[in-house]
């Protein structure tokens, strides 16, 4: 994976092969060695080119090669993945680059404004919402339900700040209080300036190979395990927010296939999508780590640092490494890779973990993409 | 900036209607200044705004109910910033309200000296109705 920052010289061509040439130096392998190319990345709007993954594709390693480009919102983080796992476990490639790229920066005077045409263009865009409103109320209703306090939510973005210290990718890695967060600036409220992850430019990529031939480039395999996706209506006003039951259908989803039957057992480490800190909160639930309204509390007693007994974003997340939207894979699935694997150098959890989850969310509020990886 | 670039849009323009089951709702506030919604009998699950299926059993709906202008606050957020992230001289509220009697409802400003979840409104419809969301100035207790 790449640095994430404000990139905006290079292309996302040019990020793309970046990091494309670093997933396959890891593997060792070589491009020609590559049967089929997913690549994913978020609206098109962003880098101002219509058809991107076609603009795309050579520096994903995707020209002359069966190559998909997959589009699920924010959620395509884990959803690429997912689509390189039925390329192998289809039978259809013995391996397959999975590549995810953004570049928001592009859009000036703030990538906010390509996401001022998403919303119903007659109940909504009348009103010029913003997507910081739309979360806002989300997190307000979360906090009304279980009666959370603003303290208990910017104690993840704490954690996930100064896990990034250890992210040689990392954007926006600090060292901060619970205090620093709530005197922030006010955005709308409850959310505030440090309750949100950057906008950003990146890529990352990751090798996806049948057993066959991954047993003879490595003895330490991680297999996909468990997959699930689910999206619910983009009326989101039809559904109560205080609970994502879309990622908890996706999860069961995952759950079933990977045999998995008492997750806050069962899993040893979780990469939950943070866009904002109590989406971690949120997603934990959805994840049926917890219990509904559990996730707060377990943050508070420690239970998700890195050396507790549920390590929750030891990437430091999207709050502290970055939010190129697709590109965040990189702290989701190749973080759950990296972790199992042993690989995660001074961000390894010290559990020795043998089952990972990882999960990414996004259009409106709606849509949930899970990944279950073990040890093999 | 000192590397090679240039400055471009992707121009286009849109025509955006309100459809089938939207039409006979904006025509509805604009006209009469009511709220109409679409009720599916089989899931009993009334939609404001009304949609002509049901997204559940993909019924085609035909059943129309006048519904009230009241509603709850369900959730809610104070907006401080613009899109650009400069800040507004007054800040203002921005809610869900769910319509009573319904499963739907309607996101909008909200006008009250303090709005809280839970919270009692009625859509407030100015005099000069176009057919937009806009008809209603903002919800208040």
């Amino acid at each position: 994976m790449t640095i994430f920052r404000r990139r905006l010289q290079e292309t996302g061509k040019e990020m793309s092969y970046e990091a494309s040439k670093m997933a396959l130096e890891e593997a060792g392998l070589e491009l020609k060695d590559v049967d089929s190319v997913v690549l994913g990345s978020a609206p098109d709007a962003f880098d101002g080119i219509h058809l991107k993954g076609e603009n795309l594709l050579d520096g994903a390693g995707g020209a002359g090669k069966p190559y998909l480009r997959v589009f699920v919102g924010g959620g395509t983080a884990v959803f690429s993945p997912i689509a390189g796992w039925w390329h192998v476990a289809s039978g259809l490639a013995d391996v397959c680059l999975v590549v995810a790229e953004e570049k928001m920066s592009s859009c000036f005077p703030h990538p906010q404004s390509a996401f001022g045409h998403i919303w119903d263009p007659i109940l909504d865009r009348p009103l010029k919402p913003n997507l910081v409103w739309i979360f806002a109320m989300e997190m307000n209703r979360y906090m009304t339900v279980h009666g959370i306090k603003k303290e208990d939510i910017a104690r993840v973005a704490v954690k996930n700040k100064r896990n990034a210290l250890d992210h040689p990718c990392a954007q926006l890695a600090a060292d901060l209080t619970i205090e620093d967060v709530l005197n922030s600036e006010v955005l709308a409220w409850p959310v505030q300036m440090l309750d949100i992850s950057p906008p950003s430019d990146g890529a990352s990529a990751m090798i996806l190979a049948s057993e066959e031939v991954a047993k003879k480039l490595t003895d330490d395999l991680v297999y996909l395990s468990g997959a699930g996706w689910c999206i619910d209506s983009t009326m989101w006003t039809d559904r109560d927010l205080y609970f994502p039951e879309y990622v908890a259908r996706a999860a069961k989803m995952a759950y079933k296939m990977a045999k998995i039957e008492n997750p806050p057992k069962e899993i040893d480490v979780a990469e939950p999508y943070d866009p904002f800190d109590y989406k971690e909160l949120h997603h934990m639930e959805g994840l049926l780590l917890c219990d509904k309204g559990e996730a707060p509390i377990l943050t508070r007693e420690g239970v998700t640092e890195r050396d507790g007994d549920l390590p929750v974003c030891p990437s430091g997340g999207l709050l502290g490494v970055g939010n190129p939207i697709a590109a965040t894979m990189g702290i989701k699935a190749c973080e759950i890779y990296w972790q199992l694997a042993g690989k995660a150098g001074k961000r390894q959890v010290p559990n020795d973990p043998q089952v990972g989850i990882c999960q990414a969310w996004g259009d409106l509020m709606q849509y949930g993409s899970v990944l279950i990886m073990r040890r093999g | 900036m000192s590397f090679t670039h240039w400055h471009g849009d992707m121009e286009a323009q849109y025509i955006y209607t309100a459809g089938i089951a939207g039409e006979r709702f904006f025509r509805e506030l604009k006209d009469n200044g009511k709220l109409v919604g679409t009720r599916c009998p089989k899931c009993d699950i009334t939609y404001v705004p009304p949609r002509m299926y049901c997204e559940k059993c993909f019924a085609e709906l035909d059943e129309w109910k006048d519904v009230p202008l009241e509603g709850e606050v369900v959730a809610h957020t104070e907006v401080h910033v613009d899109i650009e992230d400069n800040k507004l001289a007054e800040p203002f509220v921005i809610g869900f309200v769910r319509i009573d009697g319904t499963q739907g409802g309607l996101v909008h400003y909200i006008k009250a000296p303090e709005v809280r979840n839970g919270m009692k409104v009625k859509a407030v419809l100015k005099d000069d109705r176009v057919g937009s969301i806009l008809d209603i100035e903002h919800f208040a207790p």
